[in-house]
């Protein structure tokens, strides 16, 4: 009935309105009154459009009715209130269509909601399965990449090559047919071959060892055998020594040292060797020559072999009884030859440097050094180098070389293996106690006995010219620094060591050469003794010297007249650089006699006031090389060769007329004579001086020698020449 | 092993001695070759060495043509005095003098100069020289190679003027050339002046007066013409006739010595000591602390400069008088007029030039510590050598090439 009422009603109001929309209305309303009513439903039905136009429209009318209804307040009235009464009614309606509309539009935007937010979501889980899918991609690829670069073990193996591989393995394992075109199946095959070979080798290896093992043990009863045979040969030795003895034939002592001797490096085997049969040459020589310049010492034969090295205990032997060193039979001669040193050490220089104790020692001290410090400086290691590059061979030959006076020259010759050069330290050893002089300071010291042997051979640098090279890796300078250690390198070492050396190009392999050295070997010797002998007079002359006496001996009197007055007041040893400092040792020093190998002295004569200083240069040659005298004369001024020709004179009389000072062979007077000539020349100058007519008072010095002129030649020279029986002076 | 060895001498002592013996070497006498190319210098070891001043000279000269081109021992002594005739060389020392081809001699620099210089040292010794030392002594492996000879080279003759001393034999000191009457006069130890005829070879006369050794010669052209001066302190001249009333003394005079003396008609023959100056006792130049000694003389026609122990001093001859005494405190062993000029040498280094005035000139220092000759090189057949030498105590002849400076050093 409702759904009537409401029909009727409708009609009435689009009648009224005349709306088209009210007409759809009715429509739809029908149709929901004739299901259920679903505004849901419903919304899908209508079209938004024209429920927008609907909704302008009955706004239109409801502003409409408002106006109306105003206006008809406004004029009021009785049939106002129906009227307002009837828009009312209207007004009802279309506000009825208005919350109908509002509600249809809440519904369409929760619709469109819903379907916003499903499609949201359907692409959110595309997006996710795309990501899955990127990363799985990345996996698998990542898989591949690790297969491609897998490495095999066999590459490693190192296989032989293809050609041998072919030729050498049986087929059954080459399978030529299938290997041939597939690499995979060659290469296992290959493998295969490998390890059978390799099988088999291992197989041969421990062949080998059991062999050797086997061998070893046979080495090891051999030896024990040798060994338990030395003992008794040893006593077979032992008991035949009283034979030997009895007949005196010791060869049992040669044959030590000659087996000594066979351990001793190249150079001092050559010298062994030619001096010990110079000294023998010699002792036979002395034997028919009782006059010789060398001391023949007879001794009596039997006593000699008690000392267990067959020695004769002479002065010179006893103090060097304490060395352990085996000498030749023959004692009673100028030249004994002995080896000193460890043989022991000698020996292990022929095994490999790991076996040898030298070696050993050296690598602990250089383990001890890397524990205390884990890094040795560069200084100490090329210390280290320095002193294994200076090493001596521990073997030394020692040559007792004895004089008429029974002093004795000892000289030790040592090798520097790596340096392959010689050395030399000398020692004089004297028979009687000598009261050493102040100025002798020098004659006998071992750093200077020897020097200048041969001319400019004063041993301070190394003969071997490839060792400049050497020096230069470990930052020698110079081997000078080092001889006082080491002893001198003299030429004539290396040349009795039959080392010969050249003077240009540098050149490793220097052989030794037994000729050089017996050609050497005599001269050397006469020059070692007339050395050690002038060395001997010198210190004699100057232990006088220094006490003002000019000991002139007596065979040369005839030199001198027997009226001297001039004294020697001072002798002095001078340094060479104060020597150079002198002004008037110009002229010596220019003339290069004035090295640094020489020594150097002052000495001063006097008579009454004048002084006569002399600078005197001792040539380590002396006396075949004579002193040189150089003198300044204080005496109304000062007088040298410069300004005084008679100086000059002086001076060329002791300087270059020496040959007539030498006395007696071997000349070794010759300082003493010279000084002495000089006295005289000062007393000949001074007595000779014209006096000077318009000074008061007599002549300080009275003529009192017998001249035959006072002056002679255009340099006005005095008369110096002394003539001897006569006793007269005269002009040279 | 050979015995023999003993005897070696090591090497060294030679060069030492070789060192020694030019250190303490004095040059005493210079003489000039007639052609003007050669320099003799005589030292006291009696040699004589020759030197090329032409090669010296030279643009391309080296080290090498500074050393003599020949040495020779000409005399057991020192060679105190040398002149040069127009073919000889005349040497003196040891109371003898000898003379010398420079013929020979410069065939013996020629062939030395062929051969090469390096041969010097294998010519066997002329003799061996006795200057020092005992005889026996004699090293003789030292003095084969210490003295370089010249092979065959022999004095043309010798001769000794007749001495009287028989302990000593005196020594001649200077020779003078008279060109005009062809007479060498000798002096020296024996205070006599010896008349030589370089024809004969004879010595003519004898003049004495000299009461010490005599230690220079010079030559005037006019009359007195031989002066001559000694260690007694004078200087004496000698002529044929008495022109000057300064004569002192009759001692005086003339001895024939010689049975051969009328064979020359020389004007000398007749001559004497016509003047005699004793310097010392002059107070303007007497030095009574250097001795009186007259140790050079020179003249120039009227005019005579002489020194010594007495100062350096120009005289007038003819009033005997000094006029200039030179400042000069070392004696003084050698002076010689050149242009206007006086040069001196002596103790110290230098050559001294001196105005007539007495005002120093200069003094030209050479290598030397004293300077005992000069010669001055004016032959007109080397124009190209003109130059002064000086020696004296040392084995170098300096050459000044003018004389402002020491151009170098001929050496032995």
């Amino acid at each position: 009935m409702s759904s009537e009422s409401s029909k009727k009603r409708k009609p009435k109001v689009i009648r009224s309105d005349g709306a088209p929309a009210e007409g759809k209305r009715t429509r739809s309303d029908t149709e929901q009154e004739g299901k259920y009513y679903s505004e849901e439903a419903e919304v899908d039905l209508r079209d938004p459009g024209r429920d927008y136009e609907l909704y302008k429209y009955t706004c239109q009318e409801l502003q409409r009715l408002m106006a109306e209804i105003q206006d008809l307040k406004s004029r009021g009235g009785k049939d106002a209130a129906v009227e307002i009464e009837d828009r009312r009614i209207q007004s009802c309606v279309h506000f009825m269509t208005l919350k109908k509309l509002n509600r249809l539009a809440h519904i369409r935007l929760k619709k469109g909601r819903d379907q916003t937010h499903e499609a949201k979501q359907k692409v959110d889980a595309y997006h996710l399965q795309l990501q899955n899918l990127l990363y799985e991609v990345m996996h698998l690829q990542k898989e591949i990449t690790k297969c491609l670069e897998f490495k095999s073990k066999h590459e490693e193996i190192d296989l032989v090559s293809l050609e041998e591989f072919y030729k050498e393995a049986p087929p059954d394992i080459s399978k030529a047919e299938v290997t041939m075109g597939d690499p995979h199946q060659q290469t296992l095959a290959r493998l295969d071959w490998e390890l059978e070979q390799r099988k088999r080798l291992a197989e041969k290896y421990r062949e080998c060892l059991s062999n050797k093992e086997k061998i070893l043990k046979e080495i090891e009863v051999k030896k024990e055998y040798l060994s338990s045979l030395q003992p008794r040969l040893n006593s077979i030795m032992q008991a035949s020594l009283p034979v030997q003895e009895y007949l005196f034939m010791p060869f049992d002592q040669a044959h030590k040292q000659y087996e000594t001797a066979r351990h001793l490096p190249p150079p001092l085997y050559v010298l062994f060797v030619q001096a010990t049969a110079y000294g023998q040459a010699c002792g036979e020589c002395e034997a028919g020559r009782e006059e010789g310049l060398w001391e023949q010492r007879p001794r009596p034969g039997g006593t000699g072999s008690t000392a267990c090295r067959g020695k004769l205990p002479g002065p010179a032997q006893k103090r060097s009884a304490h060395r352990k060193s085996s000498q030749p039979p023959r004692q009673d001669k100028m030249l004994s030859v002995a080896i000193e040193g460890s043989v022991d050490e000698a020996k292990a220089l022929f095994k490999p440097p790991e076996d040898s104790q030298d070696d050993e020692s050296d690598s602990d001290a250089e383990e001890e050094q890397t524990t205390k410090r884990r890094r040795p400086t560069l200084g100490v290691q090329l210390d280290d180098k320095r002193k294994e590059m200076l090493k001596r061979h521990p073997l030394s030959v020692l040559l007792d070389l004895k004089c008429k006076d029974d002093s004795v020259l000892h000289l030790t010759f040592y090798y520097l293996m790596n340096l392959n050069i010689m050395t030399v330290k000398a020692r004089v050893t004297t028979a009687t106690e000598l009261i050493t002089p102040i100025s002798a300071g020098d004659l006998l010291s071992p750093d200077s006995v020897l020097s200048c042997l041969y001319p400019g051979d004063h041993g301070k640098k190394t003969p071997n010219p490839a060792n400049q090279y050497q020096f230069d890796k470990v930052g020698i300078l110079t081997l000078r620094d080092y001889v006082l250690d080491l002893g001198h390198p003299y030429l004539w070492v290396q040349k009795l060591g039959g080392l010969h050396f050249p003077k240009e190009q540098p050149q490793h392999t220097v052989i030794t050469d037994h000729s050089l050295s017996a050609s050497h070997m005599e001269t050397t010797m006469k020059l070692l003794k007339t050395r050690v002998q002038s060395r001997l007079a010198l210190h004699k002359q100057f232990a006088s010297l220094e006490h003002g006496i000019v000991p002139v001996t007596s065979d040369c009197h005839y030199l001198f007249p027997a009226k001297v007055v001039s004294r020697l007041v001072k002798w002095v040893t001078i340094a060479h650089e104060d020597y150079t400092e002198l002004h008037f040792t110009k002229d010596i020093v220019e003339a290069g006699l004035a090295g640094d190998t020489n020594l150097y002295y002052m000495a001063l004569v006097e008579r009454g006031t004048a002084k006569l200083q002399a600078a005197v240069v001792l040539n380590p040659g002396y006396s075949s090389i004579p002193p040189i005298f150089q003198l300044c004369l204080n005496w109304k001024g000062e007088k040298t060769n410069n300004n005084d020709d008679n100086i000059r004179a002086m001076e060329s009389e002791v300087n270059v007329c020496y040959k007539e000072l030498c006395g007696p062979r071997p000349g070794h007077q010759l300082l003493t004579n010279q000084l002495q000539r000089l006295c005289v020349l000062l007393d000949v100058y001074l007595e000779t001086e014209s006096h000077d007519d318009s000074v008061e008072g007599p002549k300080e010095f009275p003529q009192e020698k017998m001249c035959l002129r006072l002056f002679r030649g255009p340099s006005r020279i005095k008369p110096f020449k002394y003539n001897h029986p006569q006793g007269f002076f005269s002009h040279r | 092993m050979e015995r023999a060895a003993q005897q070696a001498v090591p090497l060294g002592q030679m060069e030492v001695f070789q060192a020694l013996q030019r250190l303490h070497m004095t040059i005493f006498s210079q003489s000039v070759s007639p052609c003007g190319k050669f320099l003799a210098a005589g030292n006291n070891y009696g040699q004589i060495a020759i030197f090329s001043l032409s090669a010296a000279l030279s643009s391309e000269a080296k080290e090498e043509s500074k050393k003599p081109m020949v040495t020779f021992q000409a005399h057991d002594g020192p060679v105190y005095s040398m002149v040069s005739t127009d073919r000889h060389l005349l040497s003196a020392g040891d109371g003898e003098v000898k003379a010398w081809l420079w013929a020979e001699i410069l065939k013996k620099v020629s062939v030395e100069l062929g051969e090469g210089r390096g041969t010097q040292t294998q010519r066997e010794p002329l003799r061996p020289p006795s200057a020092w030392g005992h005889r026996e002594s004699y090293d003789s492996a030292i003095i084969q190679q210490a003295f370089l000879s010249m092979k065959g080279c022999k004095e043309l003759w010798r001769r000794q003027p007749p001495y009287r001393t028989s302990l000593e034999v005196p020594e001649i000191n200077a020779l003078l050339l008279v060109p005009k009457e062809n007479l060498l006069i000798l002096a020296g130890g024996d205070c006599q002046l010896h008349a030589m005829d370089l024809e004969t070879g004879t010595f003519m006369w004898a003049l004495r007066g000299h009461t010490d050794y005599i230690h220079c010669l010079a030559l005037r052209e006019r009359s007195p013409e031989v002066l001559s001066g000694g260690e007694d302190g004078a200087v004496r001249l000698w002529g044929k006739e008495c022109r000057i009333g300064g004569k002192t003394g009759g001692k005086g005079g003339w001895g024939e010595e010689d049975a051969s003396h009328g064979s020359s008609s020389a004007d000398l023959r007749t001559a004497k000591e016509v003047q005699t100056i004793e310097v010392y006792k002059h107070e303007e130049c007497s030095r009574p602390h250097n001795g009186r000694w007259i140790g050079c003389l020179a003249t120039d026609s009227d005019w005579m400069v002489c020194g010594g122990g007495p100062a350096l001093t120009l005289w007038h001859l003819r009033s005997s008088t000094p006029t200039t005494v030179f400042p000069m405190r070392a004696p003084q062993k050698h002076v010689t007029f050149y242009q206007d000029l006086i040069l001196s040498a002596g103790q110290g280094r230098c050559v001294n030039q001196w105005q007539l005035s007495g005002e120093l000139k200069a003094q030209v220092p050479g290598s030397s510590p004293g300077l005992l000759s000069l010669s001055l090189n004016q032959q007109p057949a080397a124009p190209e050598c003109k130059v002064l030498t000086a020696a004296g105590n040392s084995c170098r002849v300096d050459v000044f090439t003018n004389l402002g400076y020491r151009a170098f050093s001929l050496s032995f």
